[in-house]
């Protein structure tokens, strides 16, 4: 199999596709983001160790004000595996913050008229209805597909 | 350990740390209390930073010379939160609690004690720390309970006492009640802080567990435990030394009856 393409990381996941020279049969291997952060939290380096371990190697690496200048960082890239290479190199990868929706004044007057402990719950939902559909503003029509689409 | 959050475990364990140690036990203190970490700052270590050596990493030793190990010292400021490395944080309830594992079995085992006879392990609040804890260590002396009389924290107490017995499998050195009366710093008459239909006493009793004694609320004593300095030495006289000394006589005791 050779490698064909990788996609990501997205929201913290991965995938990289190998191809088959011969047949072009494809393979694709996806990362779960809390999988691989379970697996990083029991102190297992993925693709192997290639240095020495530390005293105290997960707690300092895993901090996240200390890990950068921790002795114990395993390299960005190990072994002779692709993949592995690729998912170490993707998790000390900082993604974009996702660009927040900008609400109208109507559309947040109609949050406004919902009961105060819901509104949080409802806006997340609507923000990230609008992500999904690449809406960068969120005005009255949004809302009304939000109501169409998940019953609100 | 306690199950209750604010009885006051982590003065006691101090105050346990300087009576054992009084009594020439080699005592070390370990801060099990990841997200909330304090032991570093009440045994007088809070600006020490470790750092490797020979493999290990060197624990800080307070005026006294008691060993401390605290996730506090990792930490760099002493109000930054404790935040995991993640890509990110959502979701954190599937792996938190393993990497916090991973921290505490770290902390344990990487830490150079130097020569100890008891090692204080100064649990977070929670029935099932206990238990976590007990998976690391499945050779654990003993958990010494820590409970005021308020009866709300006595309920969670007995609580986490059945929880060690019957699920973690874990001797109970002892129920120590803190908190228990308030000495007037001007005349020095002693006032009940709780008054409940069951005393800690009894509440030990009930179990069939030992009662190791009462420690009386001292408005100075966490300050002074600060210092990293013997409050049972310099404060020799003041009827909380006294109380704090019979209860790690006790534990003393019982820790030196305990099968090898």
């Amino acid at each position: 199999m050779a490698l064909k393409s990788t996609h990501g990381p997205f929201d913290g996941s991965m995938s990289i596709i190998y191809e088959c020279p011969t047949c072009t049969m494809q393979t694709a291997m996806l990362t779960n983001r809390a999988e691989t952060q379970m697996v990083r939290s029991l102190g297992v380096r993925i693709g192997g160790r290639t240095t020495p371990e530390e005293p105290m190697e997960t707690l300092r690496s895993n901090l996240s004000s200390g890990g950068k200048e921790s002795k114990g960082q395993p390299p960005s890239s190990s072994g002779k595996c692709p993949f592995t290479g690729m998912v170490n190199d993707a998790i000390g990868a900082a993604e974009p913050e996702p660009k927040k929706p900008v609400w109208t004044a109507g559309a947040l007057a109609r949050i406004e008229a919902i009961p105060p402990y819901i509104q949080p719950m409802v806006k997340q939902n609507v923000e990230s209805f609008a992500r999904e559909q690449g809406c960068s503003e969120i005005d009255e029509d949004v809302m009304d597909a939000v109501r169409g689409t998940l019953g609100m | 350990m306690s199950g209750k959050g604010g009885v006051g475990k982590s003065t006691v364990t101090a105050c346990l740390a300087d009576g054992l140690a009084r009594l020439g036990a080699r005592t070390g203190v370990l801060d099990a209390d990841l997200n909330g970490p304090c032991m570093a700052r009440m045994m007088g270590v809070k600006d020490h930073k470790p750092s490797p050596q020979n493999g290990a990493m060197i624990a800080a030793r307070n005026a006294y010379g008691v060993p401390v190990m605290s996730m506090d010292m990792f930490l760099p400021e002493d109000e930054t939160p404790l935040v995991w490395e993640a890509s990110s944080q959502q979701g954190a309830y599937t792996w938190r609690s393993m990497v916090e594992m991973s921290a505490l079995r770290e902390l344990l085992s990487d830490t150079d004690w130097g020569d100890l006879d008891v090692l204080l392990i100064d649990l977070p609040p929670g029935a099932e720390r206990l238990q976590n804890l007990a998976d690391l260590l499945p050779d654990l002396t003993g958990a010494i309970v820590v409970s005021t009389a308020s009866q709300t924290a006595m309920t969670v107490v007995s609580r986490s006492i059945l929880m060690a017995l019957n699920v973690a499998d874990v001797r109970i050195t002892g129920v120590v009640e803190n908190m228990s009366t308030m000495i007037c710093s001007e005349c020095g008459c002693t006032e009940k802080m709780f008054i409940g239909a069951e005393t800690v006493e009894e509440l030990a009793e009930r179990h069939g567990v030992p009662y190791l004694g009462a420690i009386p609320f001292n408005i100075t004593l966490a300050d002074f435990l600060e210092t990293g300095r013997s409050y049972i030495e310099e404060h020799a006289v003041h009827p909380a030394a006294h109380a704090i000394l019979d209860v790690a006589k006790r534990v003393h005791f019982w820790l030196n009856n305990q099968s090898k």
